[in-house]
């Protein structure tokens, strides 16, 4: 009974990756210039900044909680970065950076001092940040001019043949995965899903370690905020309103459990890259932009009811 | 046997992950008949309430109900078959009023095209709470009654069936009276014989001579097995209690041989020690190398008291001191860093993370113990949990099995890991062999007699006062969350049960 268990498991933790390929073969033998490699190398830069957006949420969802603020975070990091480069130069990055951190930061600490809900905490802080947006940037998108674009080439550039995010989101993942397989913290992320109140009966300090995935995951937000105003050359307080719904999706497809306790950053690159593929395709088909989150719902939802395991929950609130 | 049998089981048998919990149970209850029911913790008791009640299903066997098969798949439909239940942990929803508990799924009674008539519910529970003879209001929130008020309205709520349906009814009393008076006790007893003609009762308490004195037969259990059958009237308390244990006490069970004077240095002391509402003024003294058994029945504070020792319960007044120094625990981190650990009695809640395999559940408290430079060393903290589980014992195809399918005693070994690996030096055993069959418990009890022989110091709240007695070097009785009598437990100088039970009740 042990090994089959273990039998299907296996299959399940393979599951996404064998959903990426299949999907990138239907895409390609529809549309055989799919599969050269400059599209492919489009694709993953596509896929980058939704990828870097989830990543910091991994750990927040490894917990058995869940961060709605990114999407806040992101766009506010975008109009920072937009309004300061042309002033302040690159200062403008820590800026925005440090932004989504302390924003974070400061969701944890209600998180865990207060026992709000994390998703309650992250909406709220979520309102706060769009609000300062809009104030921010008089609700208009504020277009970085030439100075700004030239401090914005470490973005837009490329190195050895691949575009510059692609290395970042390349790097994003290694220091994931590294501090999931090597540090306590990782560790503890694990052990806190899984089993909360063993872990704290351990003596690990439960409430540190879900402040710090907070705050990584404000930070990421940030970062890929800043990617993205140099991406589009400009910032503005929607531009990430409708990426709420991939990333968190990109984490499920990808394995990471909803309820916490299985996951990691590895498995949401490859759920980001089936979400940009998915679209990818759902262009490809015809479906109307504005329609695709009708899908990435169905999709979310489906990855959930997939990937759950309802043996572990007793009650679904 | 001249009357046929209400309610029948044969040979009704259940197991959770592999621990045999009823094996093959017979049990018939005549009609208005009081059947007491008998045995230790962990004895199957309750086990067979609940499959009684419809909320577990037994794993085989039959049950025949006035010689009709019985199939119970929820305490609905075990209400449905005129089935009540008064459980041990009570199930009342403290914020509902205590009309709605009465009737909590049975409101179609009292309503027309959907819209409850509360008067008409509550003037129903208002005859009910008259049956107990409990005046209160029924539009009192249950979170306002005292325990012993809760326990009258479970009462009132499973003789509230008489009137729902025409048949005869069983009633299963799962120690009902623990936390009650003498005068509600007499309520309640006189309840059931008034009751008789309408329906049997199935009685289960710790209190012997109670069960003897309202009961026609009596069953005893050990082991999840019944193990003796006779009427009321031809037993006593001592003959039961021989029967429940199943032999006299037995020194070579607990290994007294290998009990050992501790050393004179304190580990640990407590003065005056006192947690608002829990327990008061209590002092105690911890050497190295003892064990230092609580004894106490629930609400007595020994519960509250280890609780604190690990943090999860800051004292409020009084002085603890570890290790020379001190201190009030706030959390158990701060309790574990310094150098105690402690064995929960729900051990696959507090004790490990199930889902994780045995590694990181050995490394848990002391991850320190295998990084260098900053980063987890893989293949140390692998050798180390190999180390523990051959020093333990533990069966398993591997280091890597999760903990959720390990047995109880397997899963107790890699809990004590834990510890042993961050060097604890106090083990507080809250419950250690709650769960584990004969065989696991004397493993238990091996490796704390190891344990105290190489210095650690142990906390031991036990299921059992022979446990108790026989592993501990000093007992320390409470009762209304003070502490009533202190016993020394040298080998030859063992305190007998009954003078600890003078002291608790």
């Amino acid at each position: 009974m042990t090994l089959k268990r273990n039998y299907r498991e296996q299959i399940r933790g393979l599951a996404p990756l064998l959903v990426l390929v299949g999907l990138v073969l239907v895409i390609g033998v529809l549309r055989p210039g799919f599969l050269s490699w400059d599209s492919l190398v489009v694709t993953v830069a596509n896929t980058a900044i939704l990828f870097i957006l989830a990543a910091g949420s991994t750990f927040v969802v490894m917990l058995g909680s869940i961060d709605l603020s990114i999407q806040a975070i992101c766009s506010f990091a975008s109009v920072i970065v937009a309004a300061m480069l042309p002033g302040y130069g690159y200062v403008a990055f820590p800026v925005a950076v440090a932004m989504g951190l302390v924003t974070g930061t400061v969701s944890g600490l209600f998180h865990v001092w207060l026992r709000i809900p994390s998703f309650i905490v992250t909406l709220a802080t979520s309102g706060l940040l769009v609000s300062a947006a809009l104030l921010f940037s008089h609700e208009r998108a504020i277009s970085i001019d030439e100075a700004g674009r030239a401090r914005l080439a470490w973005v837009t550039g490329d190195f050895l043949g691949l575009p510059n995010v692609i290395w970042v989101a390349a790097l994003v993942t290694a220091l994931g995965i590294w501090s999931q397989k090597y540090t306590p913290f990782g560790r503890y992320s694990i052990a806190i899903g899984a089993g909360e109140p063993a872990t704290w009966a351990s003596g690990v300090r439960v409430n540190r370690y879900k402040v710090i995935a907070f705050a990584i995951s404000g930070a990421l937000a940030a970062l890929a905020g800043v990617l993205m105003a140099g991406r589009e050359g400009s910032g503005s307080p929607t531009l990430a309103d409708q990426l709420l719904l991939p990333a968190i999706a990109a984490v499920i497809v990808g394995g990471t459990a909803i309820t916490g306790g299985a996951g990691g950053i590895g498995r949401t690159a490859v759920g980001a890259l089936i979400i940009t593929i998915v679209r990818v395709g759902m262009t490809f088909i015809g479906v109307d932009i504005f329609a695709q989150q009708i899908v990435f719902g169905v999709v979310l939802v489906l990855a959930v009811a997939l990937t759950i395991d309802r043996t572990k929950i007793v009650i679904v609130k | 046997m001249a009357e046929k049998a209400f309610l029948n089981l044969t040979d009704v048998s259940k197991a959770f992950a592999g621990v045999q919990a009823l094996a093959q149970v017979c049990i018939e209850v005549r009609p208005g008949e009081v059947v007491g029911l008998v045995g230790e913790n962990g004895a199957g008791k309750s086990t067979l309430m609940r499959i009684l009640a419809g909320v577990y299903r037994p794993d085989s066997g039959t049950l025949l109900l006035d010689g009709r098969p019985l199939v119970l798949h929820s305490p609905r439909e075990a209400n449905l078959q005129g089935i009540g239940i008064v459980f041990q942990e009570q199930s009342l929803l403290p914020n509902l009023t205590v009309a709605e508990n009465i009737y909590l799924g049975q409101e179609k009674e009292f309503s027309r095209w959907g819209v409850i008539s509360w008067p008409a519910l509550r003037a129903a529970a208002k005859r009910q709470l008259e049956k107990v003879q409990l005046p209160i209001d029924p539009a009192t929130r249950t979170a306002h009654l005292s325990f012993a008020e809760r326990q009258m309205v479970e009462l009132a709520k499973a003789l509230a069936l008489e009137e729902r349906t025409e048949r005869h009814l069983v009633i299963l009393l799962d120690e009902p009276t623990s936390v009650l008076e003498q005068r509600e006790i007499d309520i309640l007893f006189e309840r059931v014989r008034a009751l008789r003609n309408r329906a049997s009762f199935v009685f289960v308490s710790h209190r012997l001579d109670e069960v003897l004195h309202i009961s026609d037969r009596v069953y005893v259990m050990k082991d999840g097995k019944v193990v003796a059958q006779m009427p009321a009237a031809e037993t006593n308390v001592p003959e039961l209690h021989r029967l429940m244990v199943g032999r006299e006490l037995h020194a070579e069970y607990y290994r007294e041989a290998r009990q050992r004077e501790p050393a004179k240095s304190l580990v640990m002391q407590a003065e005056s020690l006192t947690s608002e509402g829990a327990y008061r003024n209590v002092d105690f003294v911890l050497r190295q190398g003892e064990i230092l058994g609580i004894a106490g029945v629930i609400g007595s504070g020994r519960e509250a008291l280890t609780r604190t020792l690990f943090g999860f319960l800051p004292h409020s007044g009084g002085k603890l001191t570890v290790a020379g120094k001190p201190v009030r625990l706030t959390s158990p981190d701060q309790a574990a860093a310094l150098g105690i650990g402690y064995i929960p009695r729900e051990r696959r809640v507090e004790g490990l993370v199930l889902a994780l395999p045995i590694v990181p559940n050995i490394t848990l408290a002391s991850l320190a113990t295998v990084m260098k430079r900053g980063a987890i060393q893989g293949s140390k903290e692998r050798q180390l949990a190999e180390s523990w589980v051959e020093k333990l014992r533990v069966r398993t195809p591997s280091v890597d099995a999760l903990c959720l399918n390990l047995s109880g005693g397997n899963q107790q070994k890699v809990v004590l890991s834990k510890w042993m690996n961050a060097r604890s030096k106090i083990l507080i055993f809250d419950h250690p062999t709650r769960g584990l069959d004969v065989g696991a418990k004397e493993e238990v009890y091996d490796l704390m007699r190891t344990l105290s022989e190489q210095g650690m110091s142990i906390i031991l709240t036990a299921d059992t006062l022979e446990e108790t007695i026989g592993l501990s070097h000093s007992i320390l009785v409470m009762r209304d969350g003070e502490v009533t009598a202190r016993f020394d437990a040298s080998p030859g100088k063992k305190p007998a049960q009954v003078d600890l039970i003078r002291h608790m009740v």
